[in-house]
Order: structure tokens, then C-alpha cells, then sequence
């Protein structure tokens, strides 16, 4: 949607920043398979009651899967839901298994990237955020 | 990162020989990312683990479990109702998470199952390479970023010692002399003026258990 | 029309299927590059460490898989995938029709066990629709695409076995299944089938720690 709220997000360098992993960034969101066989191959996962937002499909298509979709146009509450999965709910230990092969810690790591750019990234001095990261 | 190295399955298999109900639990940290200690490796453990007590005619109860950090009391707190129903645990963190875990439940023996090896690069998938031995008193500085602490086989400060023979160290023909690239890296660089300062005696701190407190914090932890 | 559809379209339909892959492996292949395997010496004292009798075995390593955590999924995918190649390259109905074409074809199942095939495909069909619409997990990350996906997939199976079985109109029915099976050639390079390209790709040239086999691609 074009008239999101976009104030406080530069969104021409989350483009940018998108091309320049495009062809594998597409890839992978065309590659998945949507069939969760990554679930159990991520201890969170298992840990927090095979919680479907901890697998790493989940996290892969909610993350850079939606910078993508809307093409790098979102807004900072948007960021900020990113920003949940991709530090809340991942450590980026890359051990995750993908039946395809694909590079799912990556694509995890590069959203982190994004949002870092945009100062988008978790409080670690706020209490109870000590897990993250 | 910190780097690990699984422990000789007859070494573990020997700790827990006395336990019933053992319980491992892997570290979604370091060790995780090095391959010798995330979840995978848990449920491959207790699979030959199984193999083993099999072969001698036993057979134990193995659990498992993989936490985010065990080097962090938070963390380790989601096992406080599981542990209970173990003898004892095979923590497949470094060494820090495995006493952090011992310290945690002081009732229950806890065992390594692997050992911390250094604090090093990812190489190859796989493979890596010690970078590091957290001396306390970084030096990379005036070396060119090339660490002669873990580098160099006396540690030295200074230059090279007498047994460095064509770019070699004495210690063998195989490794490189740490204070030959040294120089040719500073030489590269036209720092060469570096090295040419004497550096004082280190102050090895790594003789007492210490503790690090980011400067932000010290006001909060310093007395 | 129908001669259209049923002659040239089939070709157009198998060129463009076969082109997509080949430019989709390039497009691979593009993105990635080989590197060299580094070769260090082994420490002296150094032995390497016998596991334990039992480890070796194909059950042992099936037990360390995702047939562990998901049994049912990977047997019923795997009958399925079987099935969504065999059974049109090996149907008596196809080769008659290549070898009328070409004078030369493969040799043909009997037609009851490509129903019975048929059958098995379809029941996987529906099994991933169950999951699709009442596993929690599945649902967690499915869209509106997925379902179209699993429809393009089955289509050709579907309209094919109710034109041999001869329920509704058969001649809408081979129409409909002609179309079907050529929509599905055509888009499977370009849509979420890719993973059929990704999967020989990446899992057997990637040097990664799920990787099947010693390649030594990276990206």
C-alpha cells in the first residue's frame, strides 16, 4: 500500500539496499515451499511450544519477505514488527534446515541489516530483553 | 565467536556411567554456530550415546534440550521445572555455560560434553581458526591486527626471537613466524615505526577469574 | 482449437518447461561461484574418533532427519513427487500419443496401476490440503497462492482421471486436462515449483551442513 504512514523511514535506501541482494532475495521467497519441514530444526522453536512464529520459514517470510512484497515501502510500526522477529524470535545460530537449501540465516541477518539502517534494532539495556541477539 | 570441539563419546558415555536419567541440554550460542554444541548435535549425542549403552547391555533415560544462551541466568531459568526429573546433565555449552549451568542447580552434577577450545573465526563450514586468547590487554593495535599472544609460540612483544629461520618459527617448519607478517603487514602499511617502540611488560590478567563490566555500566556494578 | 492445444501447444508447452529450468539453473549458477576446498594438516596426535557400530547405517541417519519430527510428511511428499513424474511419463495414454508423433516412446505402466497411482497422488493431494488449511504451523505461513499451487499441481491429475474414468463430459474433460497439464509445464520454472530446480541445485552443489553430497559452490 502506498499510503502507508512512511514518515521517519527511508524507504529509497531500503530499496536500494533490497537490489542489491535481489536475485537471491527472490529466489528464496519463490523457492519456498511453504511446508514447515524447517520447524524442528530450530531449538526455539521446540523450546517455545512449537510456536509456528519461531519457525524459520516464519520468520524468513515475515521479515525480508514483506520488505520485499511492498518493495521497501513501510512503515516504522512495520520495522518495528520485523524487528520482533528478527531479534525476538531468532538468535541467528544458522542451524536451520531447509529442505531446498535455502539460506534462511541470511536472508534473517540482511533484514537485521535493514533495519539496523533505519535505527530500527532492540533496546538491550531495557530489561527483559536480555534474549535477544 | 568462542569455539568447541566435542568430547570423545567413551569420555561422556565414562561421566554419566553412574546416572539413570540424563538430561542434554544445548547452547543455541557459540557452540551452536561452530557445530559442536547447538541442537543438532544434542540429539546426535544421545543417538550414539544409545548406541553405546546398547553395546554394553544398559540402557539410560536421555533428554533433551537446547536453551538460547547458558551463559545467561535468565535463560537457564525455562529448565527449572525439567531438570528436576534428571540425575544428571551433559551440557554441551563452553565452559562458561557449563558452570553457570552447575551453578544454577548446585544439587546436580553437571558434565561437559565438550571442550571449549578458543575464541576464533569461522574458516570453512566446519573449520575453524583460533584468533584470540582473551589476554586482557589487546596489543593488535601496533601489530598490524595480527595477534602475537596467540600467534607467536613464546607470545613475544617485541620482535621476533632468535629461532625464527625463513619466515619460520622454531617450533616447526609448518607454522609461520607471528612477527614476520607482523612486519611485512606494517611494512605494507608504512608503519613500520610501530614495532620500533618497546612495549613494557604485559599485564597478564588472565591468572585470576575476572570480570567485565562495560564502562556505561560501571557506575551500576562498580562500589 | 483442439488440434492447437493438443499438437503444437504441447511443444510450446515442454520448450518453454525445459527452457525455464535451463534459465533458472543458469540464473543459479550466475549467483553463485565455486571456492576452493582448504586443505589443512591433520595436528600430530590427533586421532580421529570411530563412532560408535550402528552409525553408518541409511535407518540411523533417517532417525536424525526430519523422518523423525515428521514421518507422515515425508512419505506422503515423496509419494507424491514420485507420482507427479512417473505417472504422466510412464501413462500407455501419453505414449501412444508420442509414439504416433514421433515414432519412439518410453514404455508404459498398465493402465490399472496408473490409476491406482492416480489414487495414491490424490490422496496426497488432499492430505496437503488438510495440512494447508488445519495444521496450525502450515496455516501460520500459508497464502492464498499456496492453494492455487497445490490446484495447478493436481489439476492435470484430477481432469485426467475423470476423463478415463469417463465421469462428467469426457470431451470437456481431455480439453480440460490438456490445458491443465500444459499450464502446469509452463508455469512450474516460474512459480513456487522452481523449488524442483532449487532442490538439485543448491542441496547438492552448496557447500552447506545440510548439503547432499561434497560440492563446493558457495553464494
Amino acid at each position: 500500500m502506498s499510503n502507508e504512514n512512511t514518515a521517519g523511514v527511508d524507504t529509497d535506501r531500503i530499496k536500494k539496499r533490497l537490489d542489491s541482494r535481489k536475485a537471491k532475495m527472490k529466489l528464496s521467497l519463490a523457492a519456498c515451499a511453504h511446508c514447515t519441514l524447517c520447524a524442528e530444526s530450530c531449538f526455539l522453536f521446540n523450546a517455545r511450544d512449537n510456536d509456528p512464529t519461531y519457525m524459520p520459514s516464519y520468520k524468513f517470510i515475515n521479515s525480508i519477505g514483506v520488505l520485499y512484497k511492498k518493495k521497501g515501502v513501510v512503515d516504522r510500526a512495520t520495522l518495528e514488527d520485523i524487528r520482533d522477529v528478527v531479534w525476538g524470535r531468532c538468535v541467528l545460530c544458522t542451524r536451520c534446515y531447509c529442505p531446498f537449501g535455502i539460506d534462511i540465516p541470511e536472508m534473517i541477518a540482511f533484514a537485521r541489516n535493514i533495519c539496523r539502517e533505519q535505527g530500527v534494532f532492540p533496546d538491550y539495556e531495557e530489561k527483559g530483553s536480555i534474549h535477544a541477539g | 565467536m568462542v569455539k568447541a570441539k566435542r568430547k570423545p563419546l567413551e569420555e561422556i558415555a565414562d561421566a554419566i556411567s553412574a546416572y539413570g536419567k540424563v538430561l542434554t541440554v544445548g547452547c543455541g550460542g557459540c557452540v551452536s554456530v561452530c557445530l559442536a554444541g547447538g541442537q543438532r548435535e544434542v540429539q546426535e549425542l544421545n543417538a550414539e550415546l544409545e548406541l553405546t549403552l546398547k553395546e554394553k547391555g544398559t540402557s539410560k533415560t536421555l533428554g533433551n534440550y537446547t536453551v538460547e544462551r547458558q551463559c545467561n541466568m535468565d535463560l537457564l531459568q525455562e529448565m527449572d521445572d525439567m531438570v528436576g526429573g534428571y540425575d544428571c546433565i551433559l551440557s554441551m555449552a563452553c565452559g562458561a555455560g557449563v558452570q553457570l549451568m552447575a551453578e544454577r542447580y548446585p544439587n546436580i552434577p553437571v558434565f561437559p560434553a565438550v571442550n571449549t577450545v578458543f575464541i576464533g573465526v569461522d574458516r570453512d563450514i566446519g573449520m575453524y581458526e583460533e584468533k584470540c586468547r582473551a589476554c586482557g590487554e589487546c596489543v593488535l593495535a601496533y601489530t598490524g591486527g595480527i595477534c602475537p599472544v596467540t600467534r607467536c609460540a613464546k607470545g613475544l612483544f617485541n620482535g621476533p626471537c632468535g629461532g625464527t629461520n625463513n619466515g619460520k618459527c622454531e617450533v616447526s617448519q609448518e607454522i609461520p613466524c607471528a612477527w614476520l607478517d607482523i612486519y611485512e603487514r606494517l611494512k605494507g602499511q608504512g608503519r613500520l615505526d610501530d614495532i620500533l617502540k618497546l612495549q613494557g611488560v604485559m599485564q597478564w590478567q588472565n591468572q585470576l577469574q575476572r570480570t567485565v563490566v562495560q564502562p556505561k555500566f560501571e557506575k551500576r556494578y562498580y562500589k | 482449437m483442439y488440434d492447437f492445444i493438443r499438437g503444437p501447444m504441447v511443444w510450446i508447452s515442454l520448450a518453454i518447461f525445459f527452457g525455464g529450468i535451463l534459465y533458472q539453473v543458469f540464473r543459479f549458477l550466475a549467483l553463485s561461484r565455486t571456492v576452493e576446498e582448504q586443505q589443512i594438516k591433520r595436528p600430530t596426535g590427533l586421532v580421529a574418533e570411530v563412532p560408535p557400530a550402528g552409525t553408518e547405517g541409511f535407518l540411523y541417519a533417517l532417525k536424525l532427519s526430519i523422518f523423525r519430527t515428521n514421518p507422515v510428511m515425508v512419505v506422503v511428499t515423496t509419494i507424491f513427487h514420485f507420482c507427479l513424474i512417473m505417472v504422466p511419463l510412464f501413462l500407455l495414454g501419453h505414449n501412444i500419443l508420442i509414439e504416433r508423433a514421433i515414432g519412439f516412446s518410453l514404455f508404459s505402466f498398465s493402465e490399472s496401476f496408473s490409476d491406482f497411482l492416480t489414487w495414491l497422488f490424490l490422496f496426497c493431494g488432499i492430505y496437503f490440503l488438510y495440512r494447508r488449511r488445519f495444521s496450525k504451523r502450515v496455516r501460520a505461513i500459508t497464502s492464498r497462492n499456496d492453494y492455487l499451487m497445490l490446484l495447478l499441481a493436481t489439476a492435470p491429475f484430477i481432469t485426467g482421471f475423470l476423463a478415463y474414468h469417463q465421469i462428467l463430459h469426457y470431451n470437456t474433460m481431455i480439453v480440460m486436462h490438456i490445458l491443465a497439464g500444459e499450464a502446469m509445464l509452463i508455469l512450474a520454472p516460474f512459480t513456487k515449483f522452481v523449488h524442483m530446480v532449487y532442490f538439485f541445485a543448491v542441496r547438492f552443489t552448496v557447500k552447506s551442513e545440510w548439503a547432499l553430497g561434497s560440492g563446493n559452490r558457495t553464494w
